[in-house]
């Protein structure tokens, strides 16, 4: 017979088999979330509102959250070894970790509960005042998926991590935040440590020196996890989880691919659920991500051959930069306004568009700092706005929105400069959209809907001549 | 004429100065507040260092905005509009900028001098945020390079004599600012917060060898004068930002009675607690001293160095109360508030007050009604 949580988990992908299976896990992961049978309803009319529930790779999507979640909360049960990383983070140290050791659970917990607590149950907001109430307060532009973290720690849903891995290289709040973990929990860190200290104008070069101290400090990191975590990293660990992660990859320029058709084959929504499960997980999660996505893709390939879509032909083409992670509403506002998103930065910038490498380094964390630097994430400003800028040929653009979060300062400083930049180098209309990416509080779809409908509206009459 | 009417009347033709040592060929070169520029290097190429302290005003903030979202430090965007106003001559006097990068709000000042103002030379090198041998190497990796800029844009080469004078200099300065902070712990003398900060503050724009002989004449007049008459709970002042400009919380202080006898603050007031060594390799012992010997602001992580400082400045200091300032949105700070107050009365069973300022004049009466009764709280203990 079956449970009350049945029906959304097989909504959501799962066979009954792996129902059946993960029973006992569900329960237990529902009690301490403070889940119960009132609460599916609501889960079950935002996944169909939501998602394109119609492909079975968003369904599995879907469920690869839910596998996240679940082995997230159970990890301290399960006797598992946990380590938080920050979002976003270069992805190489977390991926070596968990390939080093099944008893290593490693995730970015803030983008687990904003996808499932967040988007699917709509049960965030105490979440987030548990996170304000505990050192990062509201008012202050502080990081909500840091407030998530830590309010998700003081509620107990999420277990206190044994080790903290810190994007010194990227964000001040991220390495504060976890200093403030420590302060409360005592969880040792290793902090990855840069500088975007490049001049504007370097880029794409950079000096050897950024590799050489951000992938020093990536090695120094992934020694101390050894000791704290009491594992062993063998020297082909990075070869290892490359191998693991190509996979993801190649569905990834498999996936451009197919985005580059008009009219697009899918929602953003659903692209942004790829891109943050790929920067949230390290295990489970992405491995069932990874799966799905391979579902998908061959999906969305016979929409494009059927020339189906889901805005119509002929649609404005926006890049964006991410969609939002525990409100959908926000993301779908976008095509409500009759425009098509045929790429966002993060998924682009995250293994679709290829790299040039610089030098040949030897060890893990310079090959990955190497990466990084030429990729333009992790570079500073002037590597971000040339990324769009080159995506703008390959999937024919015909402008941005070019969001930048008012409470995450990497993201922030290029709050002017991408409009400018692109507006000049592209000449193609650009929206400068502030926005909070990972709590809809105070910027809501409906405060941001006047705007993206004015620039909605400008680029049809554009287009149409 | 006393120390500070010498100081105020050497400022007051600052800018004349500067102009005339320009038209004699030297350059001057501006850089950005925070401590982790060696003066020396600008020093030892017969160049004339201008750091950017000045801020405190909200109307300023208004120019930043066209380039900038209000979403980071009311300082940094301050630094923002003065260099894109053109509104401030110290701003618009400098031949090359030097930004020494040490968090995202410095970051977005080097941005938009880089993007926006590309006739305005710049360079820029970055300052880790942890301490250890390869962040120790970076950080000397680019001052090396600072070094070379230097060397090429002046046309004069940093001889190992021409840095070690240099040095020696600022060595001079930095052990009378020591001197004068370290004399405000007995409470015998009489030196006022505003007038040691009015000296830092007019030391990062002075001339070098007139600041240490208005110094050296400030510390004769406060062991020539009566001792102190204020009797005031003794506060420790700390935060973010101290610019020039940005008295409010001293005025207040004052003016409720307290007596600030210690500050502790990364950017406007010049770091003094530390000597560069002349022996050996006098750009790894700049490295040494600017980046691994100097207690680390509060965005190092982690921040444990400079929060186990201020317990012990607090005790040496023999203070009441600490008052901990920060300017908005500047996050390391803002959740360092959040912990360090426990661990503050733990180690030292002092109360701390948390302050916090965009430069907006109405900040002021709440923040009076807020100091007044912090005072009033720690007098009664």
């Amino acid at each position: 017979m079956d449970n009350y949580y049945d029906s959304l988990f097989r909504l959501c992908g799962f066979e009954s088999a792996e129902i059946e299976e993960e029973r006992s896990r569900i329960e237990a992961t529902f009690e301490k979330l403070a889940i119960g049978p009132g609460d599916m309803d609501e889960a079950e009319i935002r996944v169909r509102q939501y998602h394109d529930v119609s492909l079975e790779g968003v369904r599995k999507l879907l469920g690869a959250w839910l596998k996240e979640l679940i082995d997230l909360v159970l990890a301290r049960e399960e006797r598992k070894k946990i380590v938080y990383y920050g979002f976003p983070a270069i992805l190489g140290p977390g991926l070596m970790l968990s390939a080093s050791s099944e008893n290593v659970f490693v995730s970015a917990p803030d983008m687990v509960l904003d996808h499932t607590m967040g988007q699917i149950f709509n049960k965030l907001t105490p979440i987030l005042e548990a996170g304000e109430a505990n050192g990062l307060p509201p008012g202050h532009a502080l990081c909500s998926l840091w407030q998530a973290k830590v309010g998700g720690i003081a509620k107990g849903m999420i277990p206190v991590p044994d080790f903290a891995l810190a994007s010194s290289y990227y964000c001040d709040m991220g390495s504060k935040a976890d200093d403030l973990v420590t302060a409360l929990y005592g969880v040792p860190i290793a902090y990855i440590d840069g500088v975007m200290d490049s001049k504007w104008g370097e880029y794409p070069g950079y000096l050897p020196e950024r590799v050489h101290y951000l992938g020093s400090q990536i090695n120094q990191a992934l020694e101390k996890a050894e000791k704290v975590l009491g594992i062993e990293i063998l020297p082909d660990a990075w070869e290892r989880s490359r191998k693991k992660s190509q996979p993801f990859r190649d569905n990834l320029t498999r996936l451009i691919e197919v985005m580059k058709a008009d009219p697009v084959p899918v929602s953003v929504v659903e692209l942004e659920m790829l891109e943050s499960l790929s920067g949230a997980s390290t295990g489970r999660g992405i491995r069932e991500g990874t799966k799905a996505m391979d579902i998908l893709v061959h999906e969305l390939e016979k929409r494009v051959e059927a020339g189906e879509g889901v805005t119509e032909k002929g649609a404005p083409r926006v890049m964006v930069r991410l969609g939002h992670t525990s409100d959908p509403k926000i993301t779908r506002l976008i095509e409500e306004t009759g425009l098509s998103v045929p790429l966002t930065f993060i998924l682009g910038s995250w293994g679709g568009i290829k790299v040039k490498l610089k030098s040949n380094y030897k060890t893990p964390g310079e090959i990955i700092a190497d990466y990084e630097m030429a990729a333009g994430y992790y570079y500073g400003t002037e590597g971000q706005v040339k990324f769009y800028e080159n995506a703008t040929k390959i999937m024919k653009l015909d402008g941005f929105i070019a969001q930048y979060l008012y409470n995450c300062r990497p993201v922030a400083t290029i709050s002017h400069i991408q409009k400018k930049y692109l507006e000049e180098t592209t000449g193609l209309p650009v929206l400068s959209l502030e926005i909070d990416n990972f709590d809809s509080r105070a910027y809501s779809a409906d405060a941001l809907r006047t705007k993206v409908e004015t620039f909605a509206e400008m680029l049809k009459a554009r287009k149409n001549g | 004429m006393n120390a500070l009417e010498k100081l105020n009347a050497h400022l007051e033709t600052r800018l004349t100065e500067l102009g005339k040592a320009k038209e004699r060929g030297h350059k001057v070169i501006g850089y950005s507040a925070g401590g982790y520029l060696p003066e020396e290097l600008i020093l030892a190429c017969d160049a004339i260092p201008l750091c950017f302290i000045r801020s405190g005003n909200n109307s300023v903030l208004k120019d930043s905005s066209s380039y900038v979202c209000r979403w980071f430090d009311p300082f940094w965007r301050s630094q923002i509009g003065l260099i894109t106003s053109g509104k401030d001559p110290y701003y618009n006097i400098v031949d090359l900028i030097v930004i020494p990068i040490t968090d995202n709000h410095v970051r977005v000042f080097s941005n938009t001098v880089g993007y926006y103002t590309p006739e305005i030379e710049s360079f820029v090198f970055g300052v880790p945020h942890v301490k250890d041998k390869i962040s120790l190497d970076y950080y000397q990796q680019g001052i090396v390079r600072l070094r070379k800029k230097l060397e090429e844009y002046t046309g004069i080469e940093i001889t190992k004599s021409r840095l070690e004078q240099s040095i020696d200099l600022c060595n001079k300065e930095r052990e009378l600012f020591r001197t004068i902070s370290s004399i405000r712990k007995s409470g015998e003398f009489n030196v006022k917060s505003r007038d040691f900060v009015a000296l830092n503050h007019g030391s990062l724009l002075a001339d070098k060898e007139t600041m240490i002989d208005i110094l050296e004449l400030f510390i004769k007049e406060v062991k020539e004068n009566a001792s102190i008459s204020q009797e005031g709970p003794r506060i420790l002042f700390t935060g973010s930002t101290l610019a020039q400009g940005d008295s409010k919380v001293m005025d207040i202080v004052s003016d409720c009675g307290g007596m600030i006898v210690m500050e502790e603050f990364a950017e406007g007031l010049r770091p003094y607690w530390d000597t560069v060594k002349l022996e050996g390799d006098l750009i790894a012992n700049l490295a040494e001293s600017y980046f691994w010997d100097r207690v680390c602001p509060g965005w190092f992580r982690p921040g444990t160095e400079r929060l186990d400082f201020l317990i012990k400045i607090a005790k040496e200091y023999n203070t009441a109360g600490l008052i901990w300032y920060q300017l908005m949105y500047r996050e390391s700070y803002k959740v360092e508030s959040y912990f360090f107050p426990g661990i503050l009365k733990k180690k030292t069973g002092l109360p701390m007050l948390v302050l916090e300022s965009e430069y907006d004049a109405a900040e002021s009466g709440p923040m009076k009604t807020r100091i007044e009764t912090f005072i009033e709280t720690i007098k009664g203990d």
